[in-house]
């Protein structure tokens, strides 16, 4: 065999051994999701269950796995939708006018750099007195925080994209700013506003660190309840792992959907 | 530009400016505000302006704050240093080949796009030091495994390993974009003025990838440095303060022990901390070099 091929079969060789690194906890939650009670206290650990249990999805979503998914579902898509109607207008005048200059535009990436705890620290007191600490509404604008930053930052990218010709004519043809705004850079940044969406809405959907200190008994978000589930005296091993695996399907279907923008999104358009 | 079209654009940014102005700068002043007072919930004093008794105490007297930091700057620089060349590692392997990189990238990143909580849950699993699996495979080749989570000494070292694990794709992906763009005709006149393997990664790669993926860095290295789900979920700051980190030791102030002056004054030197690390890092990547 030549060098060329030899070395081909080991570069093959040991992505494969990365790639199994990186999916093995899967296969081990999933495993551990379908597993019989008797099953998880054992030395050696078992690997494969005997025969699959489907019984802790149903059980995990009775503890308030439904409740959960409903409450985490309602806030990611309010937060989404905040992010894009508030997002989109200002990446639009950031992007064409340099409303604010580098000031402006800085200032909305540097959120990006904040620790959360220095902001939910005083959001939580003004919270309590306006009385939004474990509601919806509380979560919802406690995520603007991050998404809506991320989303003008995404957003003045796709918009800054586009080429300003059409704008241009429009204008020309006596359209008013707002009509070129709504008519014409809307429909084009599309892509755009289908990756700020998709992103705005997993960032909500995972995130903890908010969640578990604005959620309380009435609003419990996901990963909240997986949380306090991993936390209590008797740890139900085989139902947080059912959760865990509900938890993953919509950010690995988005992540699947997204796969060109990944990139992008993840840094925050900073890497096209 | 016309005064119309100006308006036009204040109008576009104000909702999104004031909104974003009420859920940070606000909050934030605060926050500043309360950190010079000796404000505590159920506490029997008056609240007072107390000036930087807050600030100095932190510094100069609390042997737990100092710890906490210490412990971040081990897994911020811990974290960043083995998460960039194990994602440059392999970016580079996957840069080698042709058919299947997207589908390989795509598998490899779905740690990246999962909730820390997940990921968390995983690594109780995987490290629990009786039923896991890692402890299992570890003995099948005659090493008894270390107790992870249970212990003072590897507690942290589970926390990074288990980031490790969460993040390293996420740099991999943006080295491999960066090394997608590299423009061949440099590489290929350097190969053809003799450069190969070692000089070829640290005269040519290097200072052409280095631009781009110190965004990546940096974004990580904040990242790391606020990690607080992951001590949540993993070890609660334990055995002891083992594994606590600056933000966790933080939110046990604010919000178990109610102490929110102390808290607001322990996040303003995070925000601080952080802001000069990034432009240090930042200058440093960016400076004018000669090579």
């Amino acid at each position: 065999m030549s060098k060329r091929v030899i070395l081909s079969w080991l570069t093959w060789g040991i992505l494969i051994v990365v790639v199994i690194f990186f999916l093995f906890p899967f296969f081990w939650i999933l495993s551990s999701s379908l597993k019989g009670r008797g099953e998880f206290f054992t030395r050696p650990p078992v690997w494969l269950p005997a025969h699959l249990d489907w019984s802790n999805y149903p059980d995990a979503l009775r503890r308030g796995g439904l409740k959960g998914l409903t409450d985490s579902f309602v806030i990611a898509f309010s937060s989404m939708v905040i992010s894009l109607v508030l997002g989109a207008p200002a990446a639009y005048a950031i992007a064409r006018f340099q409303v604010g200059r580098e000031n402006l535009a800085f200032w909305i990436l540097s959120i990006r750099m904040f620790p959360p705890i220095a902001t939910i620290l005083p959001l939580f007191v003004i919270f309590r007195f306006a009385g939004l600490v474990d509601s919806y509404a509380g979560l919802v604008l406690a995520y603007t925080v991050f998404n809506l930053p991320f989303a003008i930052w995404i957003l003045k990218g796709f918009i800054e994209d586009l080429p300003r010709e059409i704008e241009e004519a429009a204008k020309v043809d006596g359209a008013r700013p707002f009509q070129i705004f709504r008519m014409i850079v809307i429909p084009l940044a599309a892509p755009g506003l289908v990756v700020a969406a998709l992103f705005t809405f997993i960032f909500a959907w995972n995130d903890f660190a908010y969640a578990v200190i604005f959620s309380g008994s009435k609003v419990t978000p996901l990963p909240v309840v997986i949380a306090q589930f991993a936390g209590g005296h008797e740890i139900l091993w085989g139902q947080i792992s059912a959760a865990a695996i509900i938890a993953i399907a919509p950010a690995l279907l988005i992540a699947i959907f997204l796969q060109k923008y990944l990139t992008r999104g993840l840094t925050m358009g900073a890497v096209k | 530009m016309e005064i119309q079209e100006k308006n036009f654009a204040r109008l576009m940014v104000t909702p999104a400016v004031g909104l974003l102005f009420l859920v940070t700068i606000a909050p934030l002043l605060f926050s500043l505000g309360v950190s010079f007072t000796n404000l505590q919930f159920g506490s029997p004093q008056p609240m007072r302006w107390s000036g930087l008794d807050n600030y100095v105490r932190l510094l100069s007297k609390d042997a737990r704050f100092l710890s906490a930091l210490w412990r971040t700057i081990l897994l911020v620089v811990g974290g960043v240093v083995t998460q960039t060349i194990l994602g440059y590692v392999i970016a580079a392997l996957l840069f080698r080949i042709r058919r299947g990189r997207t589908i390989l990238l795509s598998a490899i990143l779905i740690p990246s796009v999962i909730s820390q909580v997940v990921a968390g849950w995983q690594g109780r699993m995987i490290f629990n030091a009786s039923y896991g699996p890692l402890n299992d495979l570890l003995a099948r080749f005659g090493i008894k495994g270390p107790a992870w989570l249970a212990s003072q000494q590897t507690a942290l070292t589970t926390i990074f390993l288990t980031d490790t694990w969460q993040w390293t794709p996420f740099l991999a992906l943006i080295i491999l974009a960066a090394l997608q763009s590299l423009p061949q005709d440099i590489v290929e006149a350097a190969r053809l003025d003799g450069a190969d393997g070692w000089s070829m990664f640290r005269f040519v790669t290097l200072p052409l990838i280095l631009p781009v993926t110190s965004i990546g860095i940096l974004l990580r290295g904040v990242d790391l440095f606020k990690t607080f789900d992951l001590v949540y979920i993993l070890t609660q700051g334990g055995p002891g303060n083992s594994s606590e980190t600056l933000t966790y030791y933080t939110y046990i102030e604010g919000f178990k022990f109610f102490n929110p002056s102390y808290a607001s004054a322990m996040s303003f030197i995070q925000l601080i901390l952080v802001t000069i690390a990034a432009k240090a890092f930042l200058s440093f990547v960016r400076r004018p070099r000669s090579f």
